[in-house]
């Protein structure tokens, strides 16, 4: 039980750290500028294609610096998935330090991973078709 | 975690659908739809009364994503370590005042 606690503690520490170390970095390290050195994405470099998740840095920095319009342009897909993720943020630091566990409840419903699924995979095809309103969704 | 779900068999096990999400979001993403679609087999075959089954979706959900992370990570490494040889290469040939071109 102590071992099992504790080494939830250290999940939750690293995490943290993590996270804060991220949001720092491209706060102050800024992914839109055409001459950054972070990494891109590979399938991007093998295909010249998007992935789902292209765009994701260049959108955190937006976001940091306060750009939502801007973030939601490089890649909307993470931007509408910030609420949940940040749902998902509040529901873990609860369950650490709290006895009670709660469950995020719509994670476990059987709808929303396979709307989910949908999503992320049109979001992938139509990202990538070079006419007017599905190139709004490539990253610019 | 284990003990926990051999004590109570009815406990829905976890189905990793956040972490396939920021797989999926912070590349390498054949891995976290993978994640999100073991994800989804976790939620159905547990309504349905698939207890075993869901089990498994939940191991193979887990064992996608967790692929997914630790590529991406050993991308980023890799990638990282080729940006220091590469700018400790520029550095050293500016000192030299060599020039490749």
């Amino acid at each position: 039980m102590n071992v099992y606690f504790r080494s939830k503690y250290i999940h939750f520490i690293v995490i943290s750290i993590t996270v804060l170390f991220v949001a720092l970095l491209y706060f102050f390290y800024d992914a839109r500028s055409p001459n950054s050195l972070l990494p891109h994405c590979p399938f991007h470099w093998l295909t010249k294609l998007y992935c789902p998740g292209c765009g994701t840095q260049r959108a955190l920095s937006s976001l940091l610096h306060g750009h939502v319009k801007q973030a939601v342009g490089y890649n909307c897909l993470a931007v509408f998935s910030l609420p949940f993720l940040i749902y998902a943020a509040i529901i873990f630091t609860l369950n650490v330090f709290r006895k009670k566990q709660i469950k995020l409840q719509i994670f476990y419903t059987n709808w929303f991973p396979k709307v989910l699924l949908v999503v992320v995979l049109l979001f992938w095809v139509l990202r990538n078709i070079p006419s007017y309103p599905f190139n709004m969704l490539a990253p610019s | 975690m284990e003990q926990s779900f051999q004590q109570q068999p009815l406990v829905q096990p976890k189905n990793w659908l956040v972490e396939s999400i920021l797989v999926t979001l912070f590349c390498c993403l054949p891995f976290g739809i993978a994640g999100i679609v073991f994800a989804s087999q976790v939620n159905s075959k547990f309504t349905a009364g698939d207890y075993a089954g869901a089990a498994q979706a939940s191991k193979d959900a887990g064992k996608w994503t967790k692929i997914g992370f630790w590529i991406g990570l050993g991308v980023l490494i890799i990638y990282i370590i080729a940006i220091f040889a590469f700018g400790a290469t520029a550095f050293w040939a500016a000192r030299k005042d060599i020039q490749y071109r």
